[in-house]
């Protein structure tokens, strides 16, 4: 079975893949803040050059980012082309009564880099640590333990889900069952999405009797050792600066 | 003998109203191996639940070493009663193996220290050393399910249940399985009890076995249940093939006194015969044979 993991490149070997994680967070945290509330084009460019440098640097192969950059293109396209026609200011050019402003350009370009930015950096931290690591990072940087759990228990079984859904479709498939966008084929999928619903409420009261079994009572678990070198303090340093330098260059947030 | 399990006349049933178990009653001394077989429905697997207290019993009738597992705290009963589920999927929920074997552990307060060391004696037993950092979704199903005891086997319980343990298993993990059941009971001796439909299985693994159907149906040796033919019918069991297998060959004048259930019992059979018959056994066919044959084959037939 071949998964969508996003940790498939953890193992790898490069300067931010050995990072120490809360500090990898932390770090990135500031600078996907920073780029989502860049005030101007230019300083958002400039987080988009930052991310791409240490995108860079983690060696991820590209082709893997791309994957997950397009997924935020559904959100982005659609502002490019409305935004224009939405906000009010100097026409760029008209079509019967659609009117083009150039401000509400200007605006689309802003959200696009800045989220490009954002989502770039996400990936790039997601992808250079083991999703189990991110969690037990983020439970040592003291997000509510529920939070944490439900997290874990998501990245769990949603490997269990996909399996079930395979296994559900390919029975549909084997009983000559072809997706058609109609009412026979809408309420089929219904029909699976249905199915799969019920096996994970029965699981879930599985799983709940082996953490019972397990001595589970509610509290949030958590073990790992992880160690802060001077490289990572030098690595959320640069984070800062940077983040802070484009801000005092580019004054303005919006 | 010390009494590990001691259930009196114990009841269940599901809130539609379905009965699912009625006055039970069982009693598991320690060090024992029992086999609970049983067709799909007879309450296995809520008998195992009420066992390690995940469902409570409103009469106080499950006695775990005579003490209500009822009025338990969590710590005292994982170290007590250890389940493993059928579905390793079910009982694997922490993202790696490690994290999964240390839940019950830290559950129970201990160290770091001991838990890294209970961690590492577990993954031994059950021979998946390394496999700390490994994430379950690229793990196979017996790998999975060996990771699985071996986060029960980490509580250290003194008993252990093991439901449907060889479901699903292909036959190098199957075997693998069940000599790691055996060496848990003979080595450790831990108190085992296993429920099972593979009744090939059975006689390798239990000294006494449990027909349960609701009910506790008969309690005895795996010789008297599985020489039962009307109890087997009437509960929808199977006898072991090597069981057949002998069963067929008495068609043919081969008669043994006990009919054999595992593959030593069946050499033991044998060596008797020819001892008793100068060094030789005797296969004959007269006119009833083919009669006898058909009848036996039609009994064993569900």
């Amino acid at each position: 079975m071949k998964y969508p993991d996003i940790d498939k490149y953890a193992e790898m070997n490069s300067p931010i893949h050995h990072i120490e994680p809360r500090i990898k967070i932390i770090s990135f945290g500031i600078l996907i803040v920073a780029a989502v509330f860049a005030g101007s084009i230019r300083a958002a460019s400039l987080f988009l050059i930052l991310a791409v440098l240490i995108l860079i640097l983690s060696r991820l192969p590209f082709r893997f980012i791309l994957k997950r950059v397009k997924v935020i293109c559904v959100f982005v396209v659609p502002i490019l082309v409305l935004m224009p026609l939405t906000v009010p200011g100097t026409p760029l050019f008209s079509a019967g009564i659609l009117v083009f402003s150039k401000e509400g350009l200007l605006f689309a370009v802003l959200v696009a880099v800045r989220s490009v930015a954002a989502i770039i950096l996400v990936i790039t931290m997601l992808g250079t640590q083991r999703f189990d690591t991110t969690l037990k990072a983020l439970s040592m940087l003291y997000v509510p333990g529920i939070i944490i759990q439900m997290l874990l228990f998501t990245y769990r079984y949603i490997y269990v889900m996909i399996d079930e859904f395979m296994k559900i479709l390919s029975s549909m498939q084997a009983k000559g069952y072809r997706f058609r966008f109609n009412r026979h084929g809408l309420s089929m999928t219904g029909n699976l999405i249905g199915m799969l619903l019920i096996k994970s409420y029965e699981r879930a009261e599985r799983v709940y009797q082996a953490m019972i079994s397990k001595g589970y009572t509610g509290k949030p678990i958590s073990f790992s050792s992880f160690k802060i070198t001077g490289t990572d303090c030098l690595f959320c340093s640069v984070a800062i600066i940077a983040a802070s330098g484009i801000y005092i260059i580019y004054p303005g947030l919006l | 003998m010390k009494k590990a399990i001691e259930i009196t006349n114990l009841n269940h049933q599901y809130s539609d109203g379905t009965i699912s178990l009625e006055d039970v009653s069982v009693s598991v001394d320690e060090g024992e191996m029992v086999a609970v077989i049983g067709q799909n429905g007879a309450g296995k697997t809520t008998l195992f639940l009420h066992l390690n207290g995940s469902i409570k019993s409103s009469d106080n009738n499950v006695l775990i070493f005579g003490e209500d597992i009822g009025t338990m705290s969590a710590e005292e009963r994982i170290c007590r009663v250890g389940v493993v589920f059928q579905d390793p999927d079910d009982q694997l929920f922490m993202p790696t193996v490690y994290d999964d074997v240390a839940f019950g552990p830290t559950n129970m307060g201990l160290s770091k220290e001991e838990i890294d060391r209970r961690v590492k004696e577990a993954l031994e037993t059950v021979g998946l050393s390394g496999f700390e950092d490994r994430v379950p979704h690229h793990m196979s199903y017996g790998q999975k399910k060996r990771a699985a005891l071996a986060a029960v086997l980490s509580m250290k319980p003194k008993i252990l249940i093991f439901d449907e343990p060889t479901a699903n298993l292909d036959p190098k993990s199957r075997s693998l399985f069940i000599r790691l059941i055996n060496d848990l009971n003979k080595n450790n001796g831990i108190t085992t009890i296993v429920a099972m439909h593979d009744v090939n299985a059975v006689p390798s693994v239990a000294e006494r076995v449990i027909v349960l159907n609701g009910k506790v149906v008969a309690d005895g040796t795996p010789q008297e249940i599985f020489s039962d033919i009307n109890l087997l019918e009437e509960n929808y069991l199977e006898v072991p093939e090597i069981c057949k297998m002998f069963c067929i060959l008495g068609c043919y004048g081969c008669r043994c006194d006990t009919v054999p259930l595992t593959m030593e019992e069946a050499a033991l059979a044998l060596d008797k015969m020819t001892g008793e018959n100068g060094g030789s056994a005797v296969i004959m066919r007269d006119e009833d044979t083919s009669e006898k044959v058909k009848g036996t084959i039609c009994r064993f037939s569900l």
